[in-house]
C-alpha cells in the first residue's frame, strides 16, 4: 500500500470521526490545526485505524506523532513489519 | 542547588560545561558522559544528600528491569509489572502513606519527575521501542540536571539521540548565547516578577483570617501569577540549559492564559505532564474499556485527570482540584460535542477564572483555607474600598462598604504589574515564540545583561520553586 492510499484512507476517518466532512488533510495537517481534534477525539480515532490495518501502537508511539504525515509513516512502517 | 543561586550560576554551571567540553573535546566521549552524570548526581545532592540513595537505587534498578525487558525474556509481563509496582510503590509511600496512618516521610527531591520519566521509559522498553543502552547512557538521560527536579519530563527517544549525536559534543557558541538568553528570561520571571506576586499573595493564604473583597481577588490572582512565573520560569531556564549542553528540551508552557477553554488549557499548561498523563494513563484505560465511546473516554478523562491532581499530593485540596479539573473537562468535551460556543471573550473569562478559583484550591494548606479565600471572593466578608488620591470615598459607607486606608506605593506597583501581566497575557510573546525569533545583537545583549544583573541584585532572598515539593 502507497502513503497516497493510506492517506486517502485515513483522510475518511478524520472525517468521520471528527464529523468535519469538509477538512482538507494533508500530510502536514495537525491537531493543533484542527479544533475537533482533541484527546478524545484523538483516540477515537487511533482506535479506528488499529481496527481498519490490524494492527496496534505502542503508547509511546503514539507519543510520537506530529502530524498526519507521522501517522502515515507509521501505519505504512507497522504494515510493513 | 537552586538555578537561582549564586552557587549555581557562578560556580556549578561554568565547571560542568568547561569540564563537559573540554572532555569531548579531547574525545573522551565516555569521560564526558560520567562527568555530566556525576555533575548532575552533585547538583541533585547539594543541600541534603540523604535524597541521593533512592535516587540511585531508582536509576539502577529501572535500568536493570529495562535490560532485561529489552533481551526479551521469558516472563517478560511479570517483570514489567513489578517495574511498575516497584516505581508506584515508592510514590505512593512516600506521597500517600500519611493519609493511611503511616507516618508521612519528607517527599525526596524529584521523586515523582524522575519516577514518571523511568515508568515511561519501562513501558516503551516493554512495547519494544527503547534500544539496548549502557548504564551510562541511561544515567545520563534519567540525571540531566536541567530537568532532572522539576521536569519538563523526557522520553530517552527524544533526549539521548541529541546527548549521543556527533556535532553536539563540541561546545557552540550560537547554541550558548540561545541558552542564556531563555535562561534570562526565566531568571526575570523567577527573581523578579514571581516573588513579587508571592509577597502579595502570601499573606492571604497563610496571616490574614478572613479577606474583603478585594484583598481576596490580590490574594488569588497573585498565586495564580506566582505560580506561572515560578514554574514556566523554572521551565524557561531548564531550556535555557539545555541549550548550553546543545540539547532541546521540550516546551512545557505556551501561554496558557491564552485558553479560551479547559481542554486548550490542557495543552497548553504543563504540557509535559499533560502529554504523559494522555498517553501513559488515559490510552491505557480507554483501551481497556469495552468500547469506545463518548460516555467511556468521558469516564477514561475524569480518571486520567483526577490521577493528574492527586499526583501533586495526597490533601483533599488536590483531590477537589483533580476532581473540579476533572469534571470541567467533561462538561467542555459535551459542549463542544453539542456544538456549543461562547463569544471568544466569554470563553476565556469562564476559563481563566475557572482556573484562578481552582489555583486557591490547589494552594491552600486545606479546605478551610480555601474556603476563606473563595469566601471573601464573592464578597461574603465584607467589601473595602481604599482611599483613592485625596477625594473622599466616604458616601460608600451608606451603601454598606467599609472604607480602608490610603493606597501604598507598593500597591500601586502591584496594580502595574497586574495591568502588565493581563496585557502580556493577550499581546507579548511566549519565550518559546521569543527563542525562534533570536537573533544575537549588541541591543538585546545589552538588555539580557542588564535584567541579568539586576537578578543577580534580587537573589539575595534565596527561594525555591514552587515545584519543588511536587
Amino acid at each position: 500500500m502507497t502513503n497516497e492510499e493510506i492517506l486517502k484512507n485515513i483522510t475518511v476517518f478524520i472525517h468521520d470521526v471528527l464529523e468535519a466532512p469538509d477538512l482538507n488533510v494533508t500530510p502536514e495537517t495537525s491537531a493543533a490545526d484542527v479544533d475537533e481534534w482533541d484527546s478524545m477525539t484523538h483516540i477515537q480515532l487511533i482506535s479506528a485505524i488499529e481496527k481498519s490495518y490490524k494492527i496496534r501502537f505502542a503508547l509511546g508511539e503514539l507519543q510520537t506523532l506530529k502530524n498526519v504525515g507521522d501517522m502515515v509513516n507509521l501505519i505504512q512502517k507497522k504494515l510493513n513489519n | 542547588m537552586l538555578f537561582n543561586s549564586y552557587t549555581f550560576i557562578f560556580c556549578f554551571l561554568p565547571v560542568a560545561l568547561i569540564g563537559y567540553f573540554t572532555l569531548n573535546h579531547f574525545n573522551k566521549i565516555t569521560l564526558g558522559k560520567w562527568w555530566l552524570a556525576l555533575a548532575s548526581l552533585y547538583f541533585y545532592s547539594y543541600w541534603s544528600v540523604k535524597n541521593l540513595p533512592l535516587f540511585l537505587i531508582s536509576l539502577t534498578v529501572n535500568y536493570f528491569i529495562g535490560h532485561y525487558l529489552h533481551m526479551g525474556i521469558r516472563k517478560k509481563q511479570t517483570l514489567f509489572r513489578l517495574g511498575l509496582v516497584f516505581n508506584i510503590g515508592i510514590l505512593c509511600f512516600f506521597k500517600y502513606s500519611g493519609l493511611v496512618g503511616l507516618a508521612q516521610f519528607a517527599l525526596p527531591l524529584g521523586l515523582s519527575f524522575y519516577t514518571l520519566q523511568q515508568v515511561g521509559f519501562l513501558i516503551d522498553s516493554y512495547e519494544g521501542l527503547a534500544e539496548e543502552k549502557s548504564f551510562i547512557d541511561y544515567a545520563v538521560f534519567v540525571s540531566f540536571f536541567p530537568q532532572l527536579i522539576s521536569g519538563p519530563i523526557v522520553h530517552y527517544q527524544h533526549l539521548m539521540p541529541q546527548i549521543l549525536k556527533n556535532d553536539n559534543k563540541h561546545f557552540r557558541v550560537d547554541q550558548f548565547s540561545v541558552g542564556l538568553f531563555v535562561f534570562s528570561i526565566g531568571l526575570v520571571k523567577k527573581v523578579l516578577i514571581s516573588e513579587a506576586f508571592s509577597s502579595w499573595a502570601k499573606p492571604g493564604f497563610d496571616e490574614a483570617m478572613t479577606l474583603d473583597l478585594l484583598a481576596a481577588w490580590k490574594t488569588s490572582l497573585s498565586y495564580t501569577f506566582q505560580l506561572y512565573f515560578d514554574f514556566s520560569g523554572y521551565t524557561d531556564m531548564a531550556i535555557g540549559l539545555g541549550h548550553m549542553f546543545n540539547v532541546k528540551l521540550q516546551q512545557n508552557f505556551n501561554s496558557p492564559f491564552r485558553s479560551k477553554s479547559v481542554i486548550e488549557f490542557w495543552t497548553r499548561w504543563h504540557m509535559t505532564l499533560s502529554q504523559f498523563i494522555s498517553t501513559y494513563i488515559f490510552t491505557p484505560i480507554v483501551r481497556a474499556m469495552p468500547k469506545i465511546n463518548f460516555r467511556n473516554t468521558m469516564i477514561a478523562t475524569f480518571i486520567a485527570m483526577f490521577i493528574a491532581g492527586v499526583w501533586h499530593g495526597a490533601g483533599w485540596t488536590f483531590v477537589v482540584y483533580g476532581a473540579l479539573h476533572g469534571l470541567a473537562l467533561v462538561v467542555n468535551h459535551l459542549r463542544k460535542k453539542k456544538k456549543k460556543k461562547f463569544p471568544g471573550w466569554v470563553s476565556w473569562l469562564l476559563t481563566f477564572n475557572f482556573v484562578n478559583v481552582t489555583f486557591v484550591i490547589f494552594r491552600a494548606k486545606d479546605m478551610s483555607d480555601a474556603i476563606k479565600v473563595l469566601r471573601g471572593m464573592i464578597g461574603l466578608d465584607g467589601v473595602v474600598v481604599p482611599k483613592i488620591g485625596i477625594s473622599s470615598v466616604g458616601f460608600l459607607k451608606d451603601y454598606g462598604f467599609e472604607v480602608g486606608s490610603y493606597l501604598y506605593p507598593n500597591d500601586y506597583l502591584m496594580i502595574a504589574m497586574f495591568v502588565a501581566v493581563f496585557w502580556s497575557i493577550h499581546k507579548a510573546k511566549n519565550s518559546i515564540e521569543l527563542e525562534k525569533e533570536f537573533k544575537p545583537s549588541v541591543k538585546l545583549a545589552c538588555a539580557c545583561g542588564a535584567a541579568f544583573v539586576l537578578c543577580i541584585f534580587g537573589m539575595n532572598r534565596i527561594t525555591e520553586f514552587i515545584y519543588f515539593n511536587f
